[in-house]
C-alpha cells in the first residue's frame, strides 16, 4: 500500500473552488514534481496536507491510519506534522536564530531532544547540505540559496518521512538554485520520499519518479517524467510544457 | 547671575535630585515594569483572537487612552476614598501609570506581533512547535525588537509624566521643586534646573536605547 495517500481533497477560497476533489498516492521513495501554471492550486494542495491550509473535504491516509483533512483534532495534525517535513518558498528561517538554532530549536523545544544531542544532530545535517561553517550565521547574513539549504537541514533534522518542497527555488536568483537543487538531488539518491511543487523543468525531468501536472484546481495527467515530457496525453499539458519550455530555450 | 540665586540652585540641586533618585526613577522603573507585562497579556490576547479576553483588551485600552492620565490620578487617589477603598500617594501613583502605560504599550506591541511574518508561525508548527512554543520563542522575542524604539519612547514619556504624581502628594522630583520655588519666590530658575535635570534622565535613557538598539542590530534579524 502507499505510504500516503489523499483522497477527494477539495478546498475553496471565498466561494472560489481552488482544489477540485484531487487525489495522489505517493509510494515510499518517490520524488513526485508537481508542475502546473500558477494559480493551478498546487501550493495549496500541498499546504493542506500538512495542515497549514484547512480543506473542506478529503482524506489523508499516512502509513494506514486515516486523517481527515477537515475537522482534524489537534492531535492528528500534530502526529502527522510529526512525520512530514515542510519547505517554504520564501525558506521561512527564523529570523531570531542561528543556522544551528533554525535546525535545532525544533529538536528541543518541540520533541524535548537533550540540547547536546540536537546540536550534534544539527551539525550533522548542516554539514549535509554544506553549511556547518555558518552554524553561528543569522538568517540575514546568508544568501537566499544558502538560506534555503538551512531551511532543507532543518527539515531533515525532525527525521520526517516524506519531505513536501513548496516551489524551494522560486525566490532565488538562477544562480542560487543549483546549490539548493543538488542538496534535493542527493537527497532523492538517498531515498527520501520527496513531493516537489516547481517550476524547475529539468529537476522535475531528471530527478523526480513521478509527474502530476496540476491545472485549474484538478490533476489533469499524472504519469512517469520520460513519458510526460516526451509525450504528454493531454492537450492541456502539451501546451503548458510548449509555454514552459519554448520560454527557457530563449533565454 | 547673582550669588543668592546662584547659592540657591546649588543648595537646591542635591534636594532635587534625591527624590529624582529615590522617588521618579523607583516609580518609572516598576510602573514600566508592570506596564510591560500588562501590555505583552494584553497585546497577546488579540493577537491570539482568544474570544472574550480580547474584547476585554479593547475596553481597556479604549478607556484608558480616552481619559486623561491626570484625570486617571485623581479618580484612583481621592476618588476611591469614597468607596472606602484608600491608598498611598505611591501605590496609587503605581498603580495608574503601570495601567495607562500598559494600554499604550500594548498597542505598540500588538502591531509589532502582527509586522512578524505569517511563515514565521508556519515554520514553527512544521517543526513540531506548539503555538505557545512558536509564539514564545519566535514571534515574541522578533516583535520586541521591532517594538523597542517605541517602547523606549514610551518609557522616555514616562519619566516626565511621573512629574504628575505631584498632583497626589508623592514628594517626587518636582513637588519638590514647588516647594523650594514657592519659599525662596525663584520660579523660573528653579523649575528650569527641575527641568534640565529631567533632561539628563531622559539624556540617559535616550543614550542606552541607541546602545540596545545597535546590540539587537549585531543579534542578526530584523
Amino acid at each position: 500500500m502507499a505510504m500516503l495517500q489523499i483522497r477527494n481533497l477539495r478546498k475553496c477560497f471565498d466561494g472560489l473552488e481552488v482544489l477540485k476533489s484531487v487525489s495522489l498516492e505517493v509510494e515510499k521513495g518517490d520524488v513526485v514534481a508537481i508542475l502546473g501554471p500558477s494559480g493551478s492550486g498546487k501550493t495549496t494542495f500541498l499546504r493542506c496536507i500538512n495542515f497549514l491550509e484547512t480543506a473542506d473535504e478529503g482524506e489523508l491516509i499516512f502509513d494506514g491510519e486515516v486523517f481527515p483533512l477537515h475537522g482534524a483534532t489537534r492531535k492528528d495534525i500534530g502526529a502527522l506534522r510529526k512525520k512530514t517535513a515542510f519547505v517554504f518558498q520564501n525558506y521561512n528561517l527564523f529570523r531570531n536564530k542561528t543556522a544551528l538554532q533554525n535546525v535545532t530549536e525544533g529538536l528541543i523545544i518541540g520533541r524535548k531532544m537533550p540540547k547536546d544531542q540536537a546540536n550534534a544532530l544539527g551539525m550533522r545535517m548542516l554539514q549535509k547540505v554544506g553549511m556547518a561553517d555558518r552554524a553561528d550565521s543569522y538568517p540575514n547574513q546568508l544568501s537566499g540559496g544558502q538560506q534555503q539549504r538551512v531551511a532543507i537541514a532543518r527539515a531533515l533534522a525532525t527525521d520526517p518521512e516524506i519531505i513536501l518542497f513548496d516551489e524551494p527555488t522560486s525566490a532565488l536568483d538562477p544562480e542560487l538554485t543549483g546549490e539548493v537543487l543538488a542538496v534535493m538531488r542527493a537527497l532523492a539518491q538517498e531515498g527520501m520520499t520527496m513531493l516537489v511543487v516547481t517550476h524547475e523543468m529539468n529537476f522535475a525531468k531528471n530527478v523526480s519518479s513521478k509527474v502530476v501536472f496540476m491545472e485549474g484546481g484538478v490533476v489533469v495527467e499524472e504519469s512517469d517524467p520520460t513519458a510526460f515530457f516526451q509525450n504528454p496525453k493531454q492537450e492541456r499539458a502539451r501546451a503548458f510544457l510548449k509555454t514552459i519550455l519554448g520560454e527557457e530555450r530563449k533565454e | 547671575m547673582n550669588q543668592r540665586l546662584l547659592g540657591i540652585l546649588l543648595d537646591s540641586f542635591p534636594k532635587i535630585l534625591l527624590p529624582g533618585l529615590t522617588m521618579t526613577i523607583p516609580l518609572t522603573v516598576i510602573s514600566f515594569s508592570l506596564a510591560l507585562v500588562i501590555a505583552v497579556v494584553t497585546a497577546m490576547v488579540q493577537f491570539a483572537n482568544v474570544k472574550v479576553l480580547k474584547s476585554i483588551a479593547r475596553f481597556y485600552i479604549w478607556v484608558v487612552r480616552g481619559t486623561p492620565l491626570l484625570v486617571q490620578l485623581y479618580v484612583i487617589f481621592y476618588g476611591l476614598p469614597n468607596l472606602g477603598v484608600m491608598l498611598d500617594p505611591f501605590p496609587s501613583a503605581v498603580l495608574v501609570f503601570s495601567i495607562n502605560e500598559g494600554a499604550y504599550c500594548a498597542e505598540t506591541i500588538r502591531a509589532a506581533l502582527e509586522s512578524v511574518p505569517k511563515g514565521q508561525l508556519e515554520a514553527g508548527y512544521c517543526v513540531g512547535m506548539s503555538y505557545m512554543q512558536t509564539i514564545r520563542r519566535i514571534i515574541l522575542p522578533q516583535a520586541m525588537r521591532t517594538a523597542f524604539p517605541s517602547l523606549s519612547n514610551n518609557l522616555i514619556s514616562m519619566v516626565k509624566d511621573t512629574s504628575l504624581a505631584a498632583n497626589i502628594t508623592v514628594m517626587e522630583m518636582f513637588m519638590v521643586t514647588q516647594r523650594i520655588a514657592s519659599r525662596y519666590y525663584e520660579h523660573l530658575a528653579l523649575y528650569i534646573e527641575v527641568a534640565l535635570i529631567y533632561l539628563l534622565f531622559c539624556t540617559v535613557l535616550t543614550k542606552l536605547q541607541a546602545l540596545g538598539e545597535k546590540k539587537l542590530n549585531s543579534y542578526g534579524a530584523n
